[in-house]
């Protein structure tokens, strides 16, 4: 008794054990990364522009731009005031005289003054500045009196350039842009890209095509799994090499299947797009991959082919469960093959259709490689899905908050679809089978 | 039951072949035509003149196309070893002992593998970046674990409850540990399974796509499929070495679906046939 209590008490953590590092990796890689596209998308982050680069909760300075950029400011202020005369002269210098108390305030909590050094000295020797050196926060009254003091400097350098009173204007002016853009500004933009996206043409465009490229595949791709389950699941010669034959399209990468299609459909020398003319189906060749109907007919032709295979294995495997003796007692009773397949075989299928069409409807709606490859969006962002416009807006604009707000609607939508699936299926998918 | 299975069945059975195959031949067809039957007048006919090794031998000459295959090989054999192993354990717990909390860890596991990649992109490529992650296979290694750790486990998990836990209270009778009932009756009954979700893992991320073209973005790290994509310049598409990489990615694949197609159906249904 005693040990057995021991045993299943050990039994107890040595489960909890195994399993941890699995769930450990799975919080660290996948849940944790979704939470921080959420967080993202809060913020309006670029990676073109480095003071947006990265989340900024509170002002900051780029301690990088800032060293390298005021020595600069005041040697330009010195010349001008050298070869100034009577009142600028005293302007200028009284310039100079703010912008380094204004760097002496700053510098007056030790740390800057520090880092200040280090980072002048990695400079002068033409050394990378790490990041944790190079980005230092600012408290709100540090940035407001910066700014200020910057604005005031600007101003009075503004007003002496247009009195033609500096011999280089655009010198000292463009420095202290550059000064100014050293303040880091906190990014948080709250809801505003969701709020952007609710009247965003675009992206309900991408969400219709999403819809209707996810809808219209995985129907077609249901009834021909269907239709091939039943002709694979008869006895016959060569079964084995016809399920292989099936299998083939699910195995190859989808952007080799999607560039295969590609030559298939092109304009000049493809020849599924030569044999829809020859039929008359298209009245020019061209057709296929740049009109809207023609593109979005193409991607889901491709999409056909390449995932139909796993929708019949499922339904095959689905068939084999089912057992003859309901097929024999309906013959006896003289039903046709048409009222078994509706009687019996479909309802006997329910579930595993179900199942199919969950991690089909959920791989349609994350549609991407196939896209990517086959139109990239085109014609006029036709057949452009939203997991498309994400990518766009994260890698070719360099938007991430913005691209990472789509992905998050991404997101939103499969886990309604998951939810409404598991709704209609039960705990059924994850009921314990072994009866534990 | 059915024995309709007249000369006509087998017509419809080969044309059915023929339809899913044709994308292929056709590609093969590509592959074998020199540039001057690859376009133009004999565009559309199936018949080589002149057919030749030209693009295969371009692929692998005037392309890094062994630098794909080669990186392609690493990160996914990688990801399929470090994955299946951790998964193992992880399964062998649900399936084999007794503790709570079963039901909440399977649901997890699944609702992680129904993730859009999409939505773990921007998080991840800012992380790579600023390690300097990007363009290394460990840079690729570790995203790849988000589809693949919870196929491996989900698959390892159906596969682990079939074998009879009756076998494991016999080895607890005899008064073995649960260690050694995990290494030494558990796992050798395991292996087909393993092996089955091993297949699955390493065909996904040999596929993968969204994560080798975001992180890995030198030609010298690229994968296969992000290189194949590639291999169209800003006006021209060079279909003829397209076919033949195309080509070269799919004979080995085709060979391994021929070998262990039962493994493969059996892993890919497992999850969604109640037996």
């Amino acid at each position: 008794m005693n040990r057995s209590t021991k045993m299943s008490l050990s039994e107890k953590q040595m489960g909890y054990l195994l399993i941890f590092p699995a769930l450990l990796i799975i919080l660290v890689i996948a849940i944790w990364p979704v939470m921080r596209s959420f967080w993202i998308s809060l913020h309006d982050i670029r990676l073109n522009d480095p003071t947006k680069s990265e989340i900024h909760s509170s002002y900051g300075l780029d301690m990088e731009r800032y060293v390298s950029t005021l020595p600069n400011l005041l040697r330009y202020i010195k010349r001008e005031a050298e070869s100034a005369e009577g009142s600028s002269k005293e302007k200028l210098n009284a310039l100079q005289a703010q912008i380094e108390q204004t760097n002496t305030s700053l510098n007056q909590s030790g740390e800057i003054a520090n880092r200040y050094q280090m980072i002048d000295q990695l400079l002068l020797d033409f050394k990378p500045v790490p990041t944790e050196l190079k980005y230092v926060s600012l408290s709100n009254e540090q940035t407001e009196s910066i700014k200020t003091s910057l604005a005031e400097v600007r101003a009075v350098l503004l007003q002496m350039s247009e009195q033609k009173l500096l011999s280089k204007p655009e010198g000292a002016l463009g420095v202290i842009q550059g000064i100014e853009a050293s303040i880091i500004e906190p990014n948080f933009v709250g809801f505003a890209y969701y709020q952007k996206f609710l009247t965003d043409a675009r992206m309900w465009g991408a969400l219709y095509n999403t819809a209707f490229f996810t809808v219209i595949s995985v129907a077609i791709e249901l009834v021909l799994g269907i239709l091939i389950a039943l002709l694979i699941n008869r006895p016959f010669r060569g079964r084995s090499l016809v399920r292989a034959t099936v299998l083939i399209p699910w195995a190859i990468p989808t952007v080799i299947s999607a560039m295969m299609w590609k030559f298939l459909y092109d304009g000049q020398n493809g020849i599924i797009a030569y044999l829809f003319e020859q039929a008359g189906l298209i009245s020019d060749m061209g057709m296929l991959l740049t009109t809207k109907a023609g593109a979005m007919f193409s991607v889901i032709l491709a999409d056909v082919w390449k995932t139909t295979p796993f929708m019949a294995l499922l339904i095959f495997a689905g068939l084999q469960t089912i057992p003859q003796s309901l097929y024999e007692a309906a013959s006896v009773d003289g039903a046709t093959r048409t009222q078994q397949f509706f009687r019996i075989t479909l309802p006997m299928l329910k579930s595993t259709i179900l199942v199919a069409l969950l991690f089909r409807t959920l791989d349609a709606f994350r549609v991407f490689d196939l896209i990517y490859t086959l139109t990239g969006g085109a014609p006029g962002n036709s057949t452009e899905t939203i997991s498309i416009y994400a990518y766009k807006t994260m890698f070719a604009q360099m938007s991430f908050g913005e691209g990472s707000a789509l992905a998050v609607i991404v997101f939103l939508c499969v886990a309604l679809i998951s939810i409404g699936y598991v709704k209609i299926l039960g705990a059924d998918l994850l009921s314990d089978g072994s009866g534990k | 039951m059915r024995k309709h299975t007249g000369p006509l069945f087998y017509v419809g059975l080969l044309l059915f072949v023929f339809l899913v195959m044709f994308p292929f031949l056709w590609i093969l067809l590509a592959a074998l035509k020199p540039p001057a039957e690859l376009f133009g007048d004999r565009a559309f006919h199936f018949i080589i003149q002149n057919p030749s090794f030209d693009n295969f031998v371009r692929v692998f000459t005037e392309r890094p196309f062994a630098r794909y295959l080669w990186n392609s090989t690493v990160v996914a054999t990688l990801t399929t070893l470090y994955s299946i192993t951790i998964a193992s354990f992880a399964a062998y717990a649900i399936a084999w002992l007794s503790f709570r909390g079963k039901a909440i860890i399977l649901g997890v596991v699944l609702a992680v593998s129904m993730f859009p990649q999409i939505a773990t992109i921007s998080p991840i490529f800012m992380f790579m970046q600023s390690m300097g992650l990007t363009n290394s296979y460990t840079g690729l290694i570790i995203p790849y674990t988000t589809f693949a750790l919870p196929l491996a486990i989900w698959n390892l998990t159906i596969f682990f409850r079939k074998i009879p836990s009756d076998l494991g209270e016999a080895a607890k009778v005899d008064g073995a540990s649960i260690w050694q009932t995990m290494t030494k009756v558990f796992f050798p009954l395991a292996m087909p399974g393993v092996f089955t979700t091993a297949i699955l893992v390493f065909i996904a991320a040999w596929n993968e796509f969204l994560f080798a073209l975001t992180l890995n973005t030198q030609e010298a790290m690229k994968t296969v499929p992000v290189g194949i994509v590639m291999f169209q310049g800003m006006f021209t598409i060079p279909w003829g070495e397209i076919s033949a990489a195309s080509i070269i990615v799919t004979i080995p694949l085709v060979v391994m679906v021929l070998i262990f197609q039962k493994r493969i159906i059996s892993g890919l249904t497992s999850g969604a046939v109640k037996e």
